[in-house]
């Protein structure tokens, strides 16, 4: 399981380097964000994994709406003068260390 | 439920946050690259643009001077007008000059600053500067420079930030004022009971006094420009 996720992570870290796609400058600072919300909703789906709470649909819907939602949240706030992003970073950053967290625990009870 | 699916999902959702992650971690290096790039690329060509117009104007001043020269060497007829010219340009700070005279070299108080004094109190400041030339001025000096910069008619002595621009050129501490004079003349102009010198001594500035028997004085090296005043003929006035 875990050598799976670090070698997925892996492989689509040698694509991402190897590709020739840049983000569009005006769009880098919302798919930081975006990024971040792919990061939590991994996170989660790990932990809901290691829960045995694991549901495909819900894992892959979260994943694509969280990160497109953080993205357009923080457009949205750029458009609307308001500092949107940092309720998403708060938010994905709290979730990441709480997830984070519980499956340290599972592990140290696990081994 | 740790299904195939499972995994497979979550192989593929890792792999996309990878590709993601290291798409954005291009995009940020790239976007800071470009900016510091072309940032160093203005202020390059900034300083190139200006040191190569420093350089032009500087040979047009040699070549300027090389015509006078050339005039001065040929026209026998106009000998005195020469020695007219050549005094001029001595009290203009276009020729070097050189004769008897003294360096005054000053420098910033070595004395540690205690807590609730003043810094400025223990450094040389343009003012000091102005009254000591003014001071050697009256003391009949005939050519003052100042680290090298020759003391014109216009030239300025000027505080900029944390410098002092002489003919808009920086110059730091340690200033040694170079000066053609009477020597004891000047140093006594200096060393006057209650003067500015014994001033700056008191305040722990670092005061070295040198009588010379030959100080060299470098010329002005930049231009003179005349955009307002035009010469008046003064034979025709008098009349």
């Amino acid at each position: 399981m875990w050598l799976l996720i670090i070698f997925c992570l892996l492989i689509g870290l040698l694509i991402g380097f190897s590709i020739p796609v840049l983000f569009p400058i005006t769009l880098a600072k919302y798919m930081s964000i975006g990024v971040l919300a792919a990061l939590d909703s991994v996170f989660g789906g790990i932990r809901a994994y290691m829960e045995d709470g694991f549901d495909s649909t819900i894992f892959i819907s979260g994943f694509i709406v969280n990160t497109v939602l953080a993205a357009g949240l923080a457009y949205l706030g750029d458009r609307l003068g308001l500092e949107l992003y940092l309720a998403a970073v708060i938010v994905f950053g709290v979730r990441i260390f709480q997830n984070l967290g519980i499956i340290r625990r599972y592990l140290l009870k696990k081994y | 439920m740790r299904s195939k699916g499972a995994q497979i999902s979550i192989a593929l959702v890792c792999m996309i946050l990878g590709i993601m992650l290291a798409v954005q971690f291009r995009t940020t290096a790239s976007i800071e690259a470009t900016q510091t790039d072309e940032r160093l690329t203005e202020l390059t060509q900034k300083v190139q643009t200006l040191t190569e117009e420093r350089e032009a104007l500087a040979e047009e001043v040699l070549t300027l001077r090389s015509k006078i020269a050339n005039f001065r060497q040929t026209d026998q007829a106009l000998a005195d007008l020469q020695e007219e010219v050549t005094e001029a340009h001595m009290a203009a700070g276009l020729i070097p000059v050189e004769g008897p005279g003294i360096v005054l070299t000053l420098n910033d108080s070595p004395l540690n600053l205690q807590v609730g004094e003043n810094a400025n109190a223990y450094i040389i400041h343009d003012r000091d500067l102005l009254l000591i030339v003014n001071e050697l001025k009256a003391s009949g000096a005939e050519a003052i420079s100042i680290n090298g910069k020759r003391l014109t008619a216009m030239s300025e002595i000027r505080c900029a930030g944390t410098t002092i621009l002489v003919n808009w050129d920086k110059i730091a501490p340690p200033f040694e004022i170079k000066v053609v004079g009477n020597p004891d003349m000047l140093e006594s102009g200096l060393l006057m009971r209650g003067g500015y010198l014994e001033q700056l001594k008191v305040l722990g500035m670092q005061v070295q006094l040198q009588k010379m028997e030959s100080v060299e004085i470098p010329a002005y090296t930049g231009s003179f420009k005349f955009t307002y005043g035009m010469p008046i003929d003064y034979e025709e006035k008098a009349e």
